[in-house]
Parts: structure tokens; sequence; C-alpha cells
């Protein structure tokens, strides 16, 4: 009895120690064990293991280091098949996790790295890494962020908010190897940090014929460290009740005209009111139309719309002490931006590809 | 008539003494002028038409104290019958006011007062028209303190005539521009002047006038 329980405590360890083993050769292993059969030419088989290897997906799966070597094996191992669509469609993912991978000359052969180097320059990707948590003067100080690139190629960055809208352009032309993001922490207007919650810097890459190819992508989180960063309001301009009126107005020219035109129409009126049914003389024109013509002349000598020099200086100083308030005020909103220091958290980057590889 | 024109030599006379005086007093501002009409005389005796004309000239003094205002005008002349009128007897023309009035707005002054004109023929009565009127002057101004224009209406509320005699009705009105030189005590006023008398089943008689008035504004 005693020795058929030992048979059994022994059977138990073997199964429960069984799946370890197996999960370790489904890792690192069938890397090792698909490299072997592709030195020894056996590509069907190379293929099977580097696919398995690369889709493992729990604590044995590959390192990033051990993926890329997997798959730059396994598109060699898909062109020495002849199955090139696939070798491109690999290469292209070695690109997007790796733009800066280069495959070993002294390992493959150059039909691979001519494929290789063909699939990276027609992959714009670019990649990079902002340092996780930083802090910065707003407006004194900058957020630096390396972007690396698969091959030369236009870009634009743009720090965004969470609904997309671009709160300011970092970066817009060309890109060959590498490049330095610098943000200083001020939205579009240079003068103030954006408020404090989540955003991301937005790295688009643009093929030859300018489309967009792919979006490469940086969570960040914003938050407030200590210093104020919100603004004050900018002065209202002048209100109209202040401002004197520029051009002469038409109402004096009017009150000078309505007495002479009033009676020299009067004029030669008064004989019918008068004396109706008798021949006037024409004297009530003669002294009608010289009133209305000296109305006429007063009113034109009131230059009803003419600019009125006093009242332009004055409205131009109100304005001019308006604009200088404004620059004020930004510039105080400024030094409070400088003043404010800003977190940033930044998060894992990933690749997006808008209308797929 | 020559009592009347003597009476109007006095009274000329008597304008500069009195500014003197009223100058001690410096409230009142009086101003005087004379003027030079060319009168129209239409007259309607019975069923036919008579039309004379002439010049009219006339002295005027006006005395000012606040609201209150004075007037005085006197004037003389002749008139004759136009070409192609029946062969008429010439006419002396005499005529005047004396009116006091009151500024009710800068702009509007009330008057009443009574004002007579006659018309002397030699060897024929005197015809005269008298009138107790109540007026109204509304002046505009054009270019302030230099330039005026002015509108003034009148309405007799008594009248008589002396021949025929028998009660009469009247109205009438003048209006035109006044002219005051800056920095000068001088003035000017260009006018055109209508009025009319009637009496009841009687003709009526109208007198137009065209008139260049100039003046001097001694005390202010």
């Amino acid at each position: 009895m005693k020795r058929a329980l030992l048979l059994l405590a022994g059977l138990w360890l073997g199964v429960s120690a069984a799946p370890s083993a197996g999960a370790a050769q489904s890792g690192a292993a069938l890397l090792t064990q698909g490299v072997r059969a592709y030195d020894d030419l056996e590509f069907d088989q190379a293929a099977g293991l580097l696919r398995r290897a690369l889709a493992v997906q729990s604590g044995e799966a590959l390192a990033p280091p051990d993926v890329k070597r997997a798959l730059i094996y396994l598109a060699a191992t898909e062109l020495l098949r002849e199955h090139r669509d696939s070798a491109v469609a690999t290469s292209r993912r070695l690109v997007l996790l790796d733009p800066r991978f280069r495959p070993d000359e002294l390992i493959f052969p150059p039909q691979v790295l001519t494929l290789y180097e063909a699939v990276r320059r027609a992959t714009p990707v670019v990649t990079g890494r902002a340092p996780p948590d930083t802090t910065i003067h707003a407006g004194s100080e900058e957020l630096a962020m390396r972007l690396y690139a698969s091959a030369f190629h236009d870009i634009t960055a743009k720090l965004v908010g969470e609904d997309g809208r671009a709160v300011r352009t970092l970066y817009t032309g060309p890109i060959a190897d590498s490049l330095v993001l610098r943000w200083n922490g001020l939205d579009s207007t240079g003068t103030r940090a954006p408020p404090p919650g989540r955003y991301a810097i937005a790295v688009s890459s643009f093929d030859r014929q300018g489309r967009l190819a792919r979006i490469f992508r940086v969570p960040l989180e914003l938050v407030q460290v200590f210093g104020r960063i919100d603004t004050l309001p900018h002065p209202a301009p002048p209100a109209d009740s202040l401002l004197w009126s520029e051009r002469q107005p038409m109402g004096p020219a009017l009150r000078a005209l309505a007495p002479g035109a009033l009676a020299g129409v009067a004029i030669a009126l008064l004989p019918s009111v008068v004396a109706s049914g008798e021949d006037a003389s024409g004297a009530r024109f003669v002294v009608g139309g010289t009133v209305t013509i000296a109305g006429i002349a007063a009113a034109l000598s009131r230059h009803p719309g003419r600019a009125i020099p006093a009242n332009v200086a004055h409205n131009d100083t109100l304005r001019a002490a308006w604009r200088r308030d404004v620059d004020d005020v930004a510039r105080r909103n400024a030094a409070r931006a400088r003043e404010a220091m800003l977190g940033i958290r930044a998060g894992a980057p990933v690749v997006l590809t808008p209308e797929g590889p | 008539m020559r009592r009347a024109l003597i009476f109007a030599c006095a009274a000329a006379a008597c304008v500069p003494a009195v500014a003197v005086r009223l100058h001690a007093q410096s409230r009142w501002e009086v101003s005087i002028g004379a003027s030079g009409a060319r009168e129209i005389v239409r007259s309607r005796p019975a069923s036919t038409r008579e039309r004379r004309s002439g010049l009219v000239f006339t002295g005027e003094a006006v005395a000012t104290r606040g609201r209150l205002i004075a007037r005085l005008r006197y004037g003389q002349g002749h008139v004759t019958a136009d070409t192609g009128t029946p062969l008429l007897p010439r006419r002396d023309v005499v005529e005047g006011e004396a009116l006091v009035g009151y500024k009710a707005r800068p702009w509007l002054t009330l008057w009443v007062g009574p004002h007579a004109r006659t018309f002397a023929v030699s060897g024929v009565s005197d015809r005269r028209w008298l009138f107790w009127s109540g007026r109204a002057t509304a002046r505009g101004s054009l270019f302030p303190g230099r330039v005026e224009s002015f509108v003034e209406l009148w309405q007799g509320f008594s009248g008589r005539l002396s021949r025929p005699a028998g009660s009469a009705t009247g109205r009438g009105a003048e209006a035109g521009l006044e002219l005051r030189l800056a920095r000068r005590p001088l003035w000017a006023r260009l006018a055109y002047r209508i009025d009319q008398g009637r009496v009841a089943g009687e003709p009526r008689e109208t007198v137009e006038a065209l008139t260049l008035t100039v003046g001097y504004v001694p005390l202010r």
C-alpha cells in the first residue's frame, strides 16, 4: 500500500512538471529551433517554428529583441520559400516595430537585405520615446523627445487634446534619420500652458505622394505642479460711448440748412397766404432765393462728413492705451506661464496605420 | 405831411441821445437803421384796378431789455402810376408802426401795437389805414451770430379806414435775411414784405415791398 502511494505521488509530480517544460519550448526554444532549421535550409519547418515562437503570448513570450530576430528570420525564410508577399508583410511588421532595425549582412543573403531595404524605404514611420515623467517650467524649459525615422519623409508633429483638437504644432517638415522634437509647455498662443489633462503628441508620417501613411502617438498627461497656469482676460476694447465722432455729423448742417430753406419756401408762398388773388411781383423770388442760397452755404460751411482731427487723435489715444493694456496682460500671462511648473507623464507609444499596411 | 416828417426827424435825432442814457444802465440793447424800399401798391376801388409803385425810405429803432423789446418805424415816399395804367395822380405815402414785443423763445418774438399807412393826394383828403395788430416773428440762425433768416406774420384785430370811413381788416407778412458784421456794430437786412387791408363791402389795397436796410447798434 505504501509503495502504491509513493507511485501515485511520483506520477502526480511528473504530470505537474510536464506543462512547464512544454511552455519553455514554445518561447525562446522555438526561436532557437526555427533558426537552426533555417540554417539547415529546412525552410518549411523553420517558418512553422518561427510563427509559433512569435505567437506565444504568455509569460514565455519572446523578449523584444527576440521578436525582431524572429521576424527577420521569418522574412528571410518566406523569401527563400518564394513567398514574397509574406516576406514583404513580415518585413513591414519589423519596420513598424523598429524603424532603426537593420539585418545582419553576415547572416542574411543579399536578396533578403535588398527586400528589407526596399520595404523600409516604402514604409514611412517614426518612433521615439519621451521621458516617462518630467517637470518643466512652461515657457522657459522644454520637453525633448527624439524621433527616429525608417526613411527620409515628411512629418507633422502636434500636441493634440483628447478630442483630437490641435493645441500646438511642434514641427512640420522632413525627417531623415532622427530628429529632436521640443515642446516648451505653451499652447499655440505662446503665452500660456494648456490646462491640466490628457493630451498626446501625434506625429503624422506622409508618403511621397503626400498621403498620410502612419501616426506615431505618445500619450501625455499634464499636471500642474505649482504656480498659476490660468491667465488674465484681455481688456475689452474702448466702448463706443467713449469714442468721439471722427466725422462731422450731418445734424449741424441740416440745422443750418433748415432755417434758410424753410424761410425761402415761406417767402415764395407769402402772397398766396396774405393776399390771395393778387398778382404778386417777382421780388419775393429774389429774397426767397437769396435766403435759400444762404442756407445752403451755411450747411456746406459745417463740412458734413469731414474728418475731425482732434477727435481722431482722441480716439487714437484711447485705442493706443487699450493696445498697451492688451500687451501688458499678454506679458503678465506669459510671466505666469513661465513661473508655472508643468508635470508631464508620457505613456506607451503606439503606431496607427489609417489605411492599413 | 410836413408835420410827420418833422416828427420823424426829431425822433431820429433823439435816438443817439436816448442810447447814451441807456448805455449807463448797460442791460439795454439799442439798434437803429434806415431802409429803402421799392413798394408796389395795388388798389381796387370799385371794379377798377390801380397799380402804383415807388420808393419809400424808412427809419427804425429797436430797443431790447431782457425779454422785452420795442420797435419804432417811420417811413415816407411816394408812388406813381405804372406804365400801362390809366393816368392816376401821384400818391405820397407815409407809414409807421409802434410795437412792443416779448421774446417767448430765443427764436420767437410776439408783438402787439398799432401801425398805420396814409396815402395823400393833393386836393383830396388823406386815405389812412390804421390797424392794431398782433405779430409773431420767428428767427433761424444760418451762421450763428452772423446771419439769420426771419419770417414775421401779423394779423390785425382792429382796424379803420379813414376814407371811405369804416372798420377794416388786414394782415401781412415780412420775411428775409439779416446779416451782422463781425466785430462791428453794423447790420443789414434784405426783406420781402406784403400786406393787405380790406373794408367790408369795399375794395382792398395790397402793398408789396422789397426792402434793403442798413443799421447800427450803438448800444449792446
